[in-house]
């Protein structure tokens, strides 16, 4: 129980995977210009995450495993992926109307959004137990939340600041990233 | 209908060809990418650690089985005619993985050296632990009954300094290296020449 | 035919170079660009998917049917990511452990699904091949020049093939480490940007 809680903490702020594993990076400068949107992006994002993660590892596990063929993972889970967002979405749209009216729009987005992808090879990679690889990728799905939103309250009031032209937009905005990453990078140590 | 036979006809058709061609440059690269980790990963380490081998540690490799997991064990000679064997476990540094290659005297169950292999550590930091072997070469002699943490924690490893989660890293490849010994030793000597 | 040929060729070089001007594919751009050799490693792994997919989503684009498309070009585009990782793994084997994590994740750059989408699912081959050599070669300059400003700056060197740095700043230079982290790579990145706005897209 206590090593998960380390393992929650360590994916959520020192391993965040924005902004010290550089994932998942189009749709965080793409979806933060507004508050709404990024908090909407943000729950389609722990929604999705945590589904392909318990999925990829079952499909790792089960199929490539059993069957010998783990050079296949990338195929697979990127096939994986693909499918159950265009699943969920479907689903949303059929039984949840309300839900998908929020999160329906972003779905799509996800799966070239590498965070997912990442999170499911990462949870391979360190051999993570079906458990760790779950709780793995809540926990990282909650730091690209995190992250993210904390980015568009930033990113709200830039628009009010008189930024020099040529620095406008996406260029300032990587900027600021860089800076929430040292605040970040101060977690380091914490575990 | 016809959409959606051609629908699944053409991804069916899609993945087969996929898989097909995988399985082939699989098949075919698989020998070159054995040797590519044995010489890039491994021989190096080897190397430094039985720098008066008499036989080749690599060619002589043998897997021994312990459940699920295969451990690939490198066997060589030492000088004073006892055997000794090396093989690689991981533990996690600051930045991910680092792995150890580790050499056992069989005869008096010490260790003769150790190696940090592959690491992503930051350099001038944590890299340290491989660029710099004055840390690893702690472990050379020590018995295995000593205990493979930095002092700290009580051990009796003297860390790098700025780089304690790296030397910790390294502390656990060393004492899983100690438990799979212990544990796989019969099956070793069985193996062994 | 050649002028238009020309035309898709050029464009990836610098007026919709990608990621500086095509704002796409930004992970690997920041996250293996700590020295030149990476960026230019990644660069070319990235640049022969890319024309391949192009070239295959070409000439399948009459038989995929448009509802499984994307399914499509994603088995097309993860089948040709493979094979580059493979191939790493037997040949450029120390580049293979630097790169790391990164190279299956070229699967899910979106330059490449973008490119497949926007142009080869529309034009022919040879347009298409044009269209990818482009964006690759251009991808990879974009990366091996932010690989090279960041190892500059944070180690002082500029190193290629071969062990030797090529450029050393001297013992006067003190490297700032911080641009070889993550913080660094989004700061250099959003310089970049800023010079290429600078410059215009002439």
């Amino acid at each position: 129980m206590e090593d998960l809680f380390v393992l929650a903490i360590s994916c959520i702020f020192i391993n965040n995977i924005l902004l010290a594993q550089y994932l998942g990076n189009c749709p965080f400068l793409g979806t933060s210009k507004k508050m709404e949107t990024a908090i909407g992006m943000a729950m389609a994002v722990i929604f999705v995450l945590v589904m392909a993660g318990g999925l990829t590892w079952i499909v790792n596990e089960y199929l490539l495993k059993t069957l010998d063929v783990e050079y296949l993972q990338t195929v697979s889970f990127i096939l994986v992926i693909a499918s159950l967002v265009q699943f969920v979405e479907m689903f949303l749209k059929k039984s949840i109307p309300a839900l998908y009216s929020g999160l329906g729009i972003f779905l799509p987005l996800i799966t070239t959004n590498c965070a997912v992808m990442g999170v499911a090879l990462i949870n391979m990679k360190e051999g993570y137990s079906f458990l760790e690889a779950i709780v793995a990728s809540f926990a990282y799905a909650i730091g690209y939340g995190l992250a993210l939103i904390l980015f568009a309250g930033i990113r709200e009031r830039i628009l009010l600041a008189r930024v020099p032209k040529p620095l406008q937009d996406t260029s300032i905005g990587l900027i600021t990233a860089g800076i929430i990453a040292i605040t970040f990078m101060s977690f380091k140590g914490m575990v | 209908m016809r959409e959606m036979i051609s629908m699944i006809v053409v991804l069916t058709v899609l993945t087969a060809v996929s898989g097909g061609l995988l399985a082939a440059v699989k098949s075919g690269t698989e020998v070159r990418i054995e040797n590519q980790v044995l010489k890039f990963q491994k021989a190096p380490a080897i190397k430094e650690l039985f720098p008066k081998a008499t036989n080749n540690p690599l060619a002589e490799r043998f897997t021994v089985k312990d459940g699920k997991t295969e451990w690939q064990i490198f066997p060589t000679k030492l000088p004073d005619g006892s055997k000794a064997i090396a093989f690689e476990t991981h533990g996690i540094g600051f930045a991910g993985p680092v792995g150890l290659m580790v050499g056992i005297n069989l005869k008096t169950d010490h260790i003769v050296g150790a190696r940090v292999t592959t690491h992503s550590e930051t350099p001038g930091v944590g890299a340290r632990a491989k660029d710099d072997p004055t840390f690893v070469s702690q472990f050379a002699g020590m018995s295995l009954d000593k205990k493979f943490a930095i002092k700290s924690d009580g051990g009796d490893i003297d860390g790098i300094s700025g780089a304690t989660f790296t030397s910790k890293g390294v502390c656990v490849a060393a004492r899983q290296a100690k438990e799979i010994y212990r544990k796989l030793k019969p099956e070793i000597l069985k193996q062994i020449k | 035919m050649a002028q238009s040929l020309a035309k898709e060729f050029t464009k990836g070089l610098w007026a919709e170079i990608p990621p500086f001007r095509l704002v796409l594919g930004l992970c690997p751009t920041l996250a293996v660009t700590k020295t030149v050799e990476n960026g230019i490693g990644m660069g070319v792994a990235t640049a022969f998917v890319l024309v391949f997919s192009n070239l295959l989503v070409s000439m399948l684009r009459n038989l995929i049917p448009s509802k499984v498309r994307i399914a499509c070009y994603i088995v097309i585009i993860a089948t040709f990511v493979t094979i580059v990782e493979l191939l790493m793994q037997a040949f450029t084997y120390p580049l293979y452990l630097k790169l790391g994590i990164f190279i299956p994740l070229i699967v899910v750059n979106c330059i490449l699904l973008g490119r497949a989408e926007a142009f080869a699912s529309k034009n022919s081959p040879i347009l298409s091949l044009a269209d990818g050599l482009g964006m690759g070669i251009g991808y990879t300059l974009a990366l091996g020049a932010l690989g090279g400003v960041r190892e500059i700056i944070g180690h002082g060197t500029l190193t290629f093939w071969g062990g030797t740095p090529v450029f050393e700043m001297g013992a006067w230079f003190h490297p700032f480490a911080f641009m070889i982290q993550a913080p660094g790579a989004f700061v250099a990145l959003g310089l970049m940007l800023c010079f290429m706005n600078l410059m215009g897209k002439q």
